[in-house]
């Protein structure tokens, strides 16, 4: 790979133990790619409490504050966490403050979201936005045409050390075009809701190989941001999507045609009422429909989202625990709203934590003996990672059928009749 | 027998063959607590990987493979080493972190000529699979 002579100055170790070893890492990673060269990168996007201390300690030594903005994912609250009496709090308290302290020196940004968009940190098309966790990489990717390549949390911190990246992957224009169509068959979608668009995009992350990028054809067009994302951000949990076009829709996609750039598909997925059936049963991994926990906020959740699940719990109590993924500035809207208020009061929580890798209620090593056993979400994703993560039953659905779940303690879903 | 294949993250590393004919992410795939994989309804489902070669099509899933490794890793329930058809970033970057050898590319059919319990080394530096007795 060619480096400047900086780049060297820096794989050399002359600033610093901790940018050498995130240089060797990008080297390697690059070189593995037959990356080209590193380029600089728009801004950053790590996360800390994800990453292994002494991982963590070994990139960040001898760092000094960056030039360029870094920002960072989801976080834990573990000093929470403790008031709400979950048994095992405490063992994460020592080495979050750790690393949240090297962080806020190193003059990062808490956005603590999975979600920034939402917060106005919005990537333009065609910056560089190298960043850790697969939900945001494919929703910038997609939805705002930034360039950004699949790449790990641990990996996504060296390239927000050194302020670069391989040159390689969805970073090059030519690997942005669709080799793969997703076609409708003879499914209205005139009643979706999100967990439809969340059903559809797990079904499309299984059937893509690798990480090649998807158009999804036959949407209505300029489909609204909500469904778009939901349809996006699940595609790399099944898979490893990370660039999904929505025909119609996203920036790199007016047509299909713009979209596959002028190629012809390597292979058309068709999903039909059988595969969205098939889909939905299979993220219901449940046996009994006795309901613990209940999930909102994969991604982080949208105002709009909040203010329906405020409207379908107001003035009730519900039976289950329950968590709302959310950034401190959409909770905080969300507050002066009434609507922040309304869910407290019905027993609710908000945290600015990943609700389904890293959800306090189900996480045997936060909860212990006070895990919630079984969850609902109506987020695709969300219900992968609760049954996978934590190893809780899980129960798959929309967003009213989720919160009636929350209120009764009773799962009473249905599989969609499709239309 | 010799198979010759990329480099992805160099190293050398032998044991016993886990073959599985799908993508695979450290991250939901395999617990590390017990090196086993805990996906309800999933072929491999309770089967181990810790000190494996572990052959399989490709990377899939969350852009927190690298820290599920690195916890796999430590717990020393990670792969031996790993086979790929073809690596995707998350993947790469979790085995050159944890320093698991891994080749993918590799110049003849694997899900072929490998099962599962068969005796494989993985020379990932020079980019050579063998297979004991075949």
């Amino acid at each position: 790979m060619f480096l400047t002579d900086e780049e060297k100055r820096m794989l050399a170790g002359d600033h610093g133990p901790g940018i050498e070893r995130a240089m060797d890492l990008l080297v390697k990673l690059g070189d593995s790619f037959d990356a080209e060269k590193l380029v600089p990168i728009t801004y950053g996007h790590i996360s800390y409490d994800f990453c292994p201390e002494k991982f963590w300690n070994l990139m960040t030594e001898g760092v000094s504050k960056t030039a360029h903005r870094v920002t960072t994912h989801p976080s834990f609250s573990p000093e929470v966490w403790k008031e709400w009496g979950l048994p095992l709090a405490d063992k994460w308290l020592g080495e979050h403050e750790r690393k949240l302290k090297r962080f806020k020196e190193l003059g990062w940004l808490r956005t603590e979201t999975c979600a920034e968009y939402l917060l106005g940190i919005v990537p333009r098309q065609g910056d560089i936005v190298p960043m850790g966790g697969s939900c945001m990489q494919v929703a910038n990717n997609s939805l705002f045409g930034a360039r950004v390549d699949r790449m790990g949390i641990l990996v996504s911190l060296a390239a927000a050390v050194c302020g670069r990246t391989p040159l390689m992957g969805l970073l090059l224009p030519e690997n942005r075009h669709a080799s793969h169509v997703v076609e409708l068959d003879d499914l209205d979608v005139a009643d979706w809701t999100l967990s439809h668009y969340h059903c559809l995009g797990y079904y499309i992350g299984d059937q893509v190989p690798g990480f090649k990028p998807v158009a999804v054809n036959g949407l209505p067009p300029n489909l609204p941001f909500d469904f778009a994302r939901a349809l996006v951000i699940s595609m790399p949990t099944s898979g490893s999507v990370t660039l999904g076009h929505i025909v119609g829709t996203t920036p790199e996609a007016p047509t299909l045609e713009a979209a596959l750039g002028g190629k012809k598909p390597e292979h058309v997925i068709r999903v039909g009422k059988r595969e969205m059936t098939q889909t939905w049963e299979r993220l219901n991994v449940w046996d009994d429909d006795h309901v613990e926990h209940v999930a909102f906020g994969c991604p982080h959740s949208t105002i709009d989202e909040i203010g329906r699940i405020a409207a379908l719990v107001e003035g009730k109590k519900i039976k289950t625990t329950l968590l709302i993924g959310a950034s401190a500035p959409v909770e905080a809207l969300a507050r002066r709203q009434g609507w922040a208020d309304v869910i407290e009061e019905a027993g609710g929580h908000f945290q600015p934590v990943c609700p389904s890798i890293t959800n306090p209620f189900t996480r045997p090593d936060i909860a212990g003996d006070k895990q919630a056993k079984s969850a609902a979400a109506d987020s695709a994703r969300c219900a992968h990672y609760l049954a996978t993560v934590s190893g809780v039953k899980v129960f798959f659905g929309t967003e009213e059928e989720c919160t009636n779940a929350a209120i009764t303690g009773r799962w009473k879903g249905e599989i969609p009749q499709w239309k | 027998m010799e198979i010759r294949a990329h480099t992805v993250s160099a190293g050398k590393a032998e044991g016993e063959a886990v073959v599985y004919n799908g993508p695979f992410s450290f991250l939901g795939d395999l617990n590390p607590a017990t090196g086993k994989v805990p996906v309800p309804r999933h072929q491999l489902e309770g089967t181990s990987l810790a000190n494996k070669v572990f052959v399989f099509t490709t990377g899939k899933g969350s852009s927190g493979g690298d820290f599920a490794a690195w916890a796999a890793k430590a717990n020393g329930n990670a792969p031996a080493a790993i086979i790929c058809l073809e690596s995707e970033p998350v993947l790469s970057g979790a085995v050159i972190i944890t320093g698991i050898p891994t080749v993918d590319r590799p110049e003849k059919n694997v899900f072929e000529l490998i099962k599962t319990g068969d005796y494989v080394k993985v020379d990932a530096t020079r980019g050579i699979i063998e297979v004991e007795g075949k």
